[in-house]
């Protein structure tokens, strides 16, 4: 306990969350103005959006136009681009430690080093929460003013709408759980940081250009292993209903939870047996 | 001024008068196993023993044992990349060895509960976060190793840090660097402290100020162990030193008697005598190595100025000049680590 305490003291005595903070908030307005733009196209949607369509595409146009996955949307909005700043934050909890040296100092005030990298995935995973929980209350009370805009309710009493923000908190702490492991892994601060975005931007437009050529070539089951894509499983994660051709949500969120398994026991060991020198 | 200190000095006397001058007691045995539950060693003593860090194709450490005692401060000399460091991180836990094992007190680093409070380490100065401030710095120690945060005020105080406690760790000084870490390896009020090269950027009236500090803590019974590259330094600070180069023991024992052993093997005494030849046969006699001068006189080594003034008085020869030339000791100390330093 007294490890989170220090390691939330080091994220709060430095500027790094509130510059990663006020990011967030930048790209989270602007997700948000372009989920508002889209709700109101999918909400006039007419008869011809389906005009031309297979009648696979046109179902899953019509299960978009949903209003519960319209709402979902909303009240999750600014998902993608916090994931990819809670990871961000995750792996330079890590990477300060060797980027300023105090790897040296943090290993000598608790020389069991598995309880250190325990106390920062903890702490990253709370501070993850908080990003979360701060996004949430802006979507509760824009999309809220949004969707009232369009005379469709706030839909505030669906389970489909809680279970979505639900799921997006979890995918939340399970990035930043991520992110610890990543900069474990990748020790320099610059690298790890290029890395990651590189990775989750090019992940995500990369697996979904893919995945889209690929189409239905090797049968429907091919395009559900799109989940296996960290950045599309927690998209996967926050949709209100079940999506055609998609598996359900809890897959997402197994998915996730794999990778930050896997991630959080290779980052343990291997700072386990390094030199800190 | 506690109990505990009162008891570690009762022990260091004890300790001393068992063991007279003698420093030869450092081999202990080798090997790869984990120390030695029996015979507890004095609290607040080092031990290394066996130590071996390879390095692929280069063993920074060979096989190095060494004991410090309590109640002293204890210099650690080698020249640049003698494995002084290495030495120190393997102590602390931070580096694995090869081979070998270190306790602090009869206890492995990684053993002790809140090591903070056994020891103290200062291994690098610029080992905070460039954007945070002093305070937070050792506030952020204090949270993780339990200690109030009170301690991080004091420690600021004892190292006269306090006026730059809110300041950015970007903005100090490299003496002011060296007494933050200072102050971070006293947060625990720790019995043992290992500082790597503190001296290191230090202007000579930071120097002066550390030379006390570490002083006063050995006075205290505590332990310090100080690594450093300059005799010089050492000579004005330690009571004993352990002297390695490429990783291996050359020397250990107290400053004086080590020095001394260096000297007298290279010191040479200068006379000048119009009997040169007289003197030189009975000087040869008495078992010392003659050779002549550059102005006339004789060089002696071999037997110190005393033994020369006894024999030339025996022999009934007159003396113009008799002066014992001491070796500078950086010298000595370059003779005794030469061929073995070096890059590797």
């Amino acid at each position: 306990m007294n490890l989170v305490r220090s390691e939330l003291l080091k994220i709060r005595t430095t500027a790094t969350w509130w510059v990663l903070a006020l990011i967030t908030f930048v790209l989270w307005a602007l997700t948000t103005l372009i989920n508002w733009l889209q709700t109101s196209s999918l909400i006039n949607l007419g008869a011809e959006a389906t005009e031309g369509l297979t009648p696979e595409q046109s179902e899953q146009v019509l299960a978009q136009s949903d209003i519960a996955n319209i709402a979902a949307n909303l009240y999750t909005s600014g998902q993608f681009f916090g994931l990819l700043m809670v990871m961000l934050l995750g792996a330079i909890v890590v990477t300060n430690e060797f980027f300023h040296q105090t790897a040296t100092t943090t290993f000598l005030t608790t020389a069991r080093r598995t309880e250190v990298i325990g106390a920062k995935l903890i702490a990253a995973t709370i501070l993850g929460a908080a990003f979360w929980l701060v996004t949430t209350v802006l979507n509760l009370v824009v999309g809220a003013l949004i969707l009232a805009a369009y005379d469709t309710g706030s839909q505030l009493g669906s389970g489909a709408i809680w279970r979505a923000i639900g799921l997006n908190a979890l995918a939340y702490a399970l990035w930043s759980i991520l992110g610890v492991g990543a900069g474990v892994l990748i020790r320099s601060q610059i690298g790890a940081t290029i890395t990651l975005v590189m990775v989750y931007l090019a992940g995500y437009f990369g697996a979904g250009i893919f995945f889209l050529a690929i189409g239905d070539r090797w049968g429907e089951w091919f395009q559900e292993l799109q989940v296996l894509v960290p950045p599309l499983a927690s998209q996967l994660m926050i949709t209100g209903t079940e999506l055609p051709g998609s598996p359900p949500q809890w897959v997402g969120a197994v998915v996730l939870v794999a990778y930050a398994v896997v991630m959080g026991v290779i980052g343990t060991l291997l700072v386990r047996r390094r030199d800190i020198s | 001024m506690n109990l505990r200190h009162l008891t570690a000095k009762l022990t260091i006397e004890t300790f001393a008068t068992q063991m007279g001058n003698d420093m030869s007691v450092g081999q202990v045995q080798h090997g790869s196993g984990g120390p030695p539950t029996a015979a507890a060693p004095a609290p607040g003593e080092i031990v290394v023993s066996g130590l071996t860090k390879q390095y692929r194709g280069v063993r920074a450490v060979d096989d190095l044992s060494f004991t410090v005692r309590p109640g002293r401060v204890t210099g650690f000399l080698g020249p640049n990349g003698a494995g002084k460091t290495t030495t120190l991180r393997m102590m602390l836990n931070l580096v694995a060895p090869t081979s070998g094992w270190a306790t602090i007190g009869g206890t492995r680093y990684v053993d002790l509960d809140q090591p903070l409070r056994h020891v103290g380490a200062v291994l690098e100065a610029s080992s905070a976060h460039k954007g945070r401030t002093g305070i937070n710095h050792l506030r952020v120690i204090c949270a993780a190793a339990g200690l109030p945060k009170s301690r991080a005020d004091e420690a600021l105080e004892l190292v006269g840090l306090t006026p730059a406690a809110k300041r950015k760790f970007k903005g100090y000084s490299l003496g002011m660097k060296q007494r933050l870490g200072i102050a971070a390896a006293m947060l625990g009020d720790p019995r043992v402290l290992i500082l790597d090269e503190p001296a290191n950027g230090l202007d000579p009236e930071g120097i002066r100020w550390m030379r006390g500090f570490l002083k006063g803590l050995a006075a205290q019974g505590r332990t310090v162990l100080v690594s450093s590259h300059l005799l010089s330094e050492m000579q004005l600070l330690a009571d004993d030193v352990v002297i390695i180069a490429a990783g291996r023991l050359i020397r250990q024992g107290p400053v004086d008697t080590v020095l001394g052993s260096m000297t007298t093997a290279a010191a040479e005494v200068k006379v000048r005598t119009p009997q040169a030849e007289q003197l030189a046969a009975a000087l040869q006699a008495a078992g010392a190595a003659v050779r002549p001068g550059p102005d006339g006189g004789l060089l002696v080594t071999g037997v110190d100025a005393p033994t020369v003034g006894r024999v030339a008085l025996q022999a009934q020869v007159e003396l113009h000049e008799l002066v014992a030339e001491r070796p500078d000791l950086e010298g000595v100390f370059l003779e005794l680590t030469a061929g073995k330093a070096g890059i590797r």
